[in-house]
């Protein structure tokens, strides 16, 4: 007993002087860091994210804490009360977030986000160069260092796998690339596709898929044509010396097997990458099949069905070792979050914003910090263009749209439902750029001259006029109920506008977006709901095109279908802000709809933890989880 | 009678599974489970909801889906149950087990304790009626019963887990706070103990003076971080136990029952000190080993100094031993809660069934196990208390009413024997109708309580499934709580057949 208790006072003792060291480091390392020369700023002030004017580039990546020492200490943390499925959450059974902040920690790749959505290169792993814009062709060049944690070298073969998991056509007929999408389901031997990959986006753009030499550190990927988002094409791959070895192969009879286009031997590994990287029956998988090449590992980890999962440091990896040993992520509802951060029972939360969240985190006093600020989700108001609306150009057109901009209170909404959770919060005048990225000002000022800022009933009342429009006509505000936020905005907006004419109707319903419902028979005039960000460049074609599959309203403008091809044709950033200008500024001045705001984020921690840095995209906060270390 | 039997299950099955076409059509049509699909701007949206849909064959029309669902629970008659699997590809089969195994760890001590508490509640206030105690218990009942659980959930958490975490890291008692505990534990025992004024005025005063020098000592010596027993007071508490059993059950006056219960206290101080090395140590096995030879040993003694009354004897000895074998377990978890904070300084958690990777020694174990099963069960207890005190105080009133009590009361016997051998069990009879329902909803899952401590339940699975549109896990819920409802419902009503025959028609 007195063992066991001098023991423990002994383990303390260690880990508060490894903490402080760790402590300077991050220190110096932010010094590095902070082009700006304010250190303060750079590890993780929580302003920061929304802070758009004079962020250095480095701002947004991750701080470089140093030689660090892993502490033996536990941090938790928990995303929702949703299990953990297993090994490989690029399944389209298992793709979520619930899973892949769990597996990141796992599998890490030539790149990463920073906070603002920017791509920056984890040089650890590898590096990458564009040799030639056309035909688009990428150098990889992958680490001498990088292993995984078995110690297999990570090569030109895993790469090859992963090309081969989203099921080129060269490979197998009906894969993707052929000439008859959509059909994956039904080719003549009675299949559906292989593997049963979520993403297919490297074997369609690259049909010839990556070239290199079997086991070799580099590999040249060429694409059939200019892709803008080619950057995240090449996302963490999977060990194929594992899935060969668990499906009776040799590692290079795979990779030659995927060289000749021996699609049957392939095929011999899609039972294994479909389910032997899953736990359905919640046990840890053989930590032989699983090796990490992240900062965790799954070796030694322990794994609580329904309550916990923890992770612990990878022996074998080739970045800076992970700032705390076992990183915990337990399965718990949002709505105990806060509660359990205050007992200590998760270190790192992030949960719903609401006023009464921030309110209550902001009362538990100094022992908490809390960061708000703006994620990658938008909320918009969008027009409908079909004939039997208001809005359309056989109705009231242009002029009634702008009757509806000039009504709308943006800025009372943002003051009223926003600004109470995140006190940044402005409004959101773009749909491809988020006020804390840094184009946005750039691009706000060609695009938009403010002229929607205030309410101005009476040149409303003017433009409405002169659509001719009947008095008292009906404008459907359709959403998906129930959601009590955009309950208030409609009947903020609705206060405003039957001013001018308009008789606001609330139809949010809860079928809204099923088949069927509003969105899709276009019983709606004006749609409010939000598009949530995913920082491609070319995401947002269609939507915006003619004819888009995500073109609700049937907007058509053929300066913005044109500006878009020229997005989607081309990789160089200049032309992608120019061409996006020339969208942005069509939208306004045709009004496709009004942009309100960025949805507000909150993240609170116990202040003893350091390097928790607000992330506004999908990564969420645990993007550099392995730097969270207590002080 | 196997008529009838065989009828009433024929009518069960068809009930059950018109219930789960029902229930199945309501879930798929609760909502839609491309939702969040729809909303994303993810590249790959079109292969993700063609993954869901074919996850889910919601490309086949609801009966047919329904068909292969049944299908699979079909093979449960051969022991090949397959409830198919969510959205996610997750087996529904594991999601179940695990579920079911912390609903059931959750449930069933708060049910027990809910019983035992109620149902006393409910004897003692019948039988002091119109007293003081009568009415707090009515009004703490009903406060009780409509208390929204969320909200005592919470309010838990902020006073069970997180000041009391805070009070336990530096603990003390304010002379004010001793003062309140001491009045208050002095007023409700005097409530309870009856008599006339001056016993009543005694009892409560001593009690009160009791109470709060016991605080002040417990404060002063650090109990609250180091607690223990002793074996004096194991051996106190064991003696207390014998005694009340005779006397509930014989009365004091039959020597022979009373000395086996003595004796049987004898044969626990002894085998404490042999056993000292096992008990210290712990483990499940050596525990329920040292149990069984105690129960042995206690039987032993009560039919050898028995006599004629040897069934008796034996049973009070039996009970005897439990209790020293419970003060015993008792004092060594007292003993281990030094080592238990010292490995988790703040040992009561808001959420989850332990703390994450939790080693130390086993009584240290059996602390993490148990610490944070006490606020879930608790909110269950208080909720499900209320009712079981209601049932059984007017159920005893009723009896207490019979002519029979008042026969037994007028031929002289002692109001002891009056209240135990006749009012009781009599009183008893519909209250086990009620536990035997009670026990079918409990299964169900707590489904708030659950929630708000993060426990997986079967609540949390129902939960998940309703707001996923995600039928495979309501299906599997259903058949767990709707068989059980239903089974438990065909055991009453056979029960029934059994009692009254006009029954079985």
């Amino acid at each position: 007993m007195a063992i066991v208790a001098a023991g423990a006072l002994v383990l303390t003792g260690c880990t508060s002087d490894s903490g402080d060291t760790g402590g300077d480091n991050g220190d110096g390392g932010a010094e590095q860091t902070g082009d700006t020369g304010d250190t303060g700023d750079a590890t993780g002030d929580e302003d920061q994210a929304t802070e758009t004017e004079g962020a250095a580039a480095g701002d947004t990546a991750k701080p470089d804490l140093g030689d660090i020492e892993t502490q033996d200490d536990e941090i938790y943390y928990s995303v929702g009360q949703d299990e953990w499925s297993g090994f490989n959450a690029a399944l389209s059974s298992t793709n979520s977030v619930y899973n892949s902040v769990i597996n990141d920690r796992m599998q890490d790749s030539f790149w990463y986000w920073g906070t603002d959505g920017t791509i920056y290169p984890n040089e650890d792993f590898g590096t990458y160069e564009l040799v030639s814009e056309d035909p688009l062709t990428i150098e990889y060049t992958i680490s001498d260092e990088a292993v995984w944690e078995d110690g297999t070298p990570i090569t030109y073969d895993d790469f090859l796998y992963k090309w081969a998991t989203q099921n080129p056509a060269s490979l197998f007929s009906g894969g993707v690339g052929g000439d008859d999408e959509g059909e994956a389901g039904s080719d003549e031997d009675g299949e559906g596709a292989v593997f049963d990959s979520v993403s297919d986006s490297f074997a369609r753009y690259v049909s010839e898929g990556p070239q290199g030499e079997p086991g070799g550190k580099t590999f040249t990927v060429e694409y059939d044509e200019p892709y803008p988002d080619w950057e995240l094409v090449m996302d963490y791959a999977f060990p194929a010396h594992v899935a060969a070895r668990e499906s009776g192969l040799e590692p290079e009879e795979l990779t030659q097997a995927i060289l000749d286009g021996d699609g049957d031997t392939v095929r011999q590994t899609a039972e294994f990458y479909n389910t032997g990287w899953l736990s359905p029956d919640q046990q840890l998988p053989d930590p032989s099949i699983v090796p990490s090449n992240g900062p965790y590992s799954l070796d030694g980890a322990t794994w609580d069905a329904g309550q916990y999962i923890t992770l612990v440091p990878n022996e074998n990896y080739y970045g800076p070792p992970p700032a705390t040993a076992r990183l915990t992520f337990r399965f718990a509802a949002p709505e105990t979050h806060v509660q359990a951060l205050q007992n200590g029972d998760i270190n790192i939360i992030e949960p719903q914003a609401t006023v009464d969240t921030v309110q209550q985190i902001e009362n538990m006093g100094d022992q908490f910090t809390l960061k708000t600020g703006d994620e990658m989700t938008w909320e918009h108001l969008d027009f409908n263009f079909a004939e039997t609306s208001a809005f359309s150009e056989q109705n009231g057109g242009l002029a009634a749209r702008e009757a509806f901009a000039l009504c709308v209170p943006r800025q009372q909404i943002i003051d009223n439902l926003i600004a109470p959770i995140n006190p940044e919060a402005e409004v959101m005048n773009l749909r491809e750029y988020f006020p804390f990225q840094d184009e946005y000002d750039e691009v706000v000022q060609e695009a938009y001259d403010g002229r929607y800022d205030e309410v101005d009933i009476e040149a409303a009342k003017e433009k409405f006029a002169e659509s001719g429009l009947e008095e008292g006509v009906d404008i459907r505000i359709g959403y998906s109920a129930p959601n009590q936020r955009r309950t208030d905005e409609v009947s903020l907006i609705k206060s405003s506008c039957d001013q001018v004419g308009f008789n606001i109707v609330d139809t949010g319903a809860e079928d809204f977006f099923q088949p069927g419902g509003a969105l899709e028979v276009g019983d709606f005039e004006v749609a409010l709901f939000a598009w949530a960000g995913s920082g491609q460049i070319s995401s947002g074609q269609p939507i915006y095109e003619t004819g888009g599959t995500q073109n609700y309203g049937q907007f058509s403008s053929e300066t913005v279908d044109q500006a878009w091809e020229k997005v989607s044709s081309t990789v160089d950033p200049e032309v992608h802000l120019e061409q996006k200008k020339i969208i942005e500024k069509e939208l306004w001045d045709q009004l496709y709809g009004i942009p309100v705001f960025a949805f507000p984020g909150v993240v609170a921690h116990d202040a003893s933890i350091e390097n928790v840095i607000f992330n506004a995209t999908q990564t969420q906060v645990a993007w550099n989880a392995e730097q969270w270390m207590r002080q | 009678m196997t008529r009838f039997i065989l009828r009433r299950m024929g009518i069960s099955a068809l009930v059950l599974l018109l219930g789960s076409v029902f229930l199945y059509v309501l879930a798929i049509n609760s909502g839609d489970p491309l939702e969040d699909l729809r909303e994303t701007r993810a590249e790959n949206r079109e292969q993700l909801i063609e993954a869901r849909i074919r996850n889910m064959n919601l490309d086949v029309p609801w009966y047919q889906r329904y068909w292969i669902w049944l299908v699979g629970v079909s093979k449960c008659f051969v022991l090949a149950c397959d409830l198919g699997t969510d959205r996610d590809g997750r087996n529904i089969n594991t999601l179940l087990i695990s579920a079911a195994e912390a609903t059931l760890r959750l449930v069933t001590l708060a049910t027990i304790l809910a019983i035992i508490i109620g149902v006393t509640l409910g004897i003692l206030a019948a039988i002091r009626q119109y007293s003081g105690f009568d009415y707090v218990v009515t009004f703490a009942a009903f406060l009780f019963f409509s208390l929204p659980v969320f909200w005592v959930a919470v309010l838990l958490k902020e006073y069970g887990a997180i000041r009391f975490n805070n009070w336990i890291a530096d603990p003390s008692v304010s002379w004010t706070a001793t003062a309140v505990i001491a009045v208050l534990v002095g007023v409700t025992l005097t409530s309870i103990i009856g008599g006339d004024r001056r016993r009543q005025l005694l009892t409560g005063v001593a009690t009160t003076l009791f109470v709060f020098l016991a605080v002040t000592y417990f404060d002063s010596v650090g109990w609250w971080r180091r607690p223990a027993l002793g074996l004096g007071l194991v051996i106190l508490m064991a003696l207390a136990a014998g005694v009340v059993l005779t006397s509930l059950t014989t009365g004091l006056r039959n020597r022979r029952v009373l000395y086996s219960a003595l004796a049987t206290v004898g044969a626990g101080i002894v085998g404490y000190f042999i056993f000292q090395g096992w008990i210290v140590e712990g483990g499940y096995g050596r525990l329920l080993l040292m149990y069984l030879i105690s129960v042995a040993v206690a039987a032993v003694i009560g039919w050898v100094l028995g006599g004629w009354d040897r069934g008796v004897a034996t049973w009070v000895s039996i009970g005897t031993a439990s209790a020293f074998a419970l003060a015993v377990s008792l004092d060594q978890l007292l003993r281990h809660w030094s080592g238990f904070l010292e490995r988790e300084p703040r040992p009561i958690s808001t959420i989850g069934s332990g703390s994450p990777n939790f080693e130390g020694p086993f009584w240290t174990g059996v602390w993490d196990w148990g610490v944070q099963l006490i606020l879930p069960t608790l909110v269950l207890t208080v909720i499900s208390l209320a009712s079981y005190s209601r049932y059984t105080r007017s159920s005893m009133l009723e009896t207490i009413g019979q002519d029979y009590v008042r026969t037994a009361r007028s031929k002289g016997l002692s109001e002891r024997v009056v209240m135990t051998k006749h009012a009781l069990r009599n009183a008893l009879i519909p209250i086990t109708t009620i536990v035997a329902f009670d026990f079918a909803n409990l299964i169900s899952g707590a489904v708030v309580t659950e929630t708000v401590f993060g426990w997986q339940g079967m609540g949390a699975l129902f939960i998940r499934g309703l707001n996923l549109v995600d039928p495979a896990p309501i299906m599997a819920f259903y058949v767990v709580t709707g068989t059980a409802a239903v089974l438990m419902n065909m055991m009453a009503d056979i029960t029934y057949a059994f009692l009254d025959p006009r029954i079985r028609r």
